[in-house]
């Protein structure tokens, strides 16, 4: 009796598993802008922690513990996750306004960036445009939180006025509470006189 | 007279428990991207997703062969997913200025890309995904995982 075919067989079918699925997989990958952070996989049998790119851990079951480390392949990345990273969208376009003390019209180079922000939006194709308003730590908390307010308010009209569809835009004011340079109270700081504007 | 009150207080709770009322506080992403058979399952019913579509905690998002998904979330998170993926959204709360801050999800089954946005720097303990045979803590930044049926 000739067994060679059969251990081919046997061959192929274990080849085919392991290519198709039956594994749990986690893979630490580089972001778009190539930082590498860190992932632990933890479960009943045991805890793996990786933070160095394309290191790769799989799990049997819960109560086994994640295989050690090691590095996937690129091609193997591509197999298993090449259609989730196809359709990965972009990261966010995020931009500040600056605005002058104690009022909601913009810094002359602020004002100028708007045509790069509506471009942005139009691009995007972006129905979700979030606009939120802060002031720096100068005069009292409910004055500033009406102040950020009215300026989300104006850069939303800003955009209106460019043909973005107001529908489009949500504003919110986060006064005083978000620096972005924390400082004392009653404290002048230009960077924090700001709108944030973010076309997902 | 004395029914106006009541009245325009029993409009008030109508009102507020109207969808966009609820939907304006609790809206986490938005579908960016779609491709071939793709889902939202919310409340029991199941809504065919697009793009720019809003996504809520506790929404499951469904994909079927072929099918992709890819997702922003406004603290800048970047979820998609492959072909015959579910991914259940559990806890989202990016919440920056109250210090809630927290992403919890379930994948099922199917591939997921993951990209951290600033939840994870400012907590980096508070994304957590659960998976059938371990618990992965997303400390940054992106991460490929795969679940088997």
């Amino acid at each position: 009796m000739n067994r060679k075919p059969l251990l081919l067989v046997l061959a192929i079918a274990v080849m085919l598993t392991a290519a198709c699925g039956g594994k749990n997989i986690v893979v630490l990958v580089p972001d778009p802008d190539g930082t590498v952070g860190s992932v632990s996989v933890a479960n009943e049998g045991g805890t793996v922690v990786m933070n160095t790119a394309n290191q790769s851990t799989d799990i049997k079951d819960r109560n086994t513990a994640p295989r050690p480390p090691s590095e996937m392949k690129p091609d193997a990345i591509e197999r298993y996750f090449g259609k989730a990273l196809a359709v990965t969208p972009p990261p966010p376009a995020h931009f500040i306004l600056y605005f002058k003390s104690n009022s909601t019209r913009l810094t002359a180079e602020s004002a100028s960036q708007l045509p790069t922000v509506v471009a942005a939006i139009r691009e995007r194709s972006a129905r979700n445009v979030s606009v939120v308003g802060h002031t720096d730590a100068m005069g009292d908390r409910a004055y500033n939180l009406n102040l950020s307010r009215r300026r989300a308010e104006a850069v939303k009209g800003l955009l209106v006025k460019q043909g973005i569809d107001a529908a489009h835009i949500v504003t919110t004011s986060h006064g005083e509470e978000n620096p972005l340079i924390p400082t004392p109270d009653n404290v002048s700081q230009p960077k924090n006189r700001r709108v944030e504007v973010v076309v997902p | 007279m004395r029914y106006q009150g009541i009245i325009a207080f029993a409009l008030l709770i109508v009102l507020c428990t109207l969808r966009p009322c609820s939907a304006a506080l609790t809206h986490a992403g938005i579908i960016k991207t779609v491709h071939g058979q793709a889902f939202v399952v919310r409340d029991g019913a199941t809504l065919a997703a697009e793009p720019e579509m809003q996504i809520h905690p506790g929404d499951v998002v469904k994909t079927g062969d072929p099918g992709g998904i890819g997702m922003i979330f406004s603290d800048d998170t970047i979820v998609s997913m492959g072909p015959e993926t579910e991914f259940a959204i559990d806890t989202y709360l990016f919440e920056p200025v109250e210090g809630k801050l927290s992403f919890i999800a379930k994948i099922l089954y199917g591939t997921i890309s993951f990209i951290t946005g600033q939840i994870t720097k400012l907590s980096p303990e508070s994304v957590s995904l659960e998976t059938p045979a371990a618990t992965i803590g997303v400390r940054g930044t992106r991460v490929l995982i795969k679940v088997a049926d």
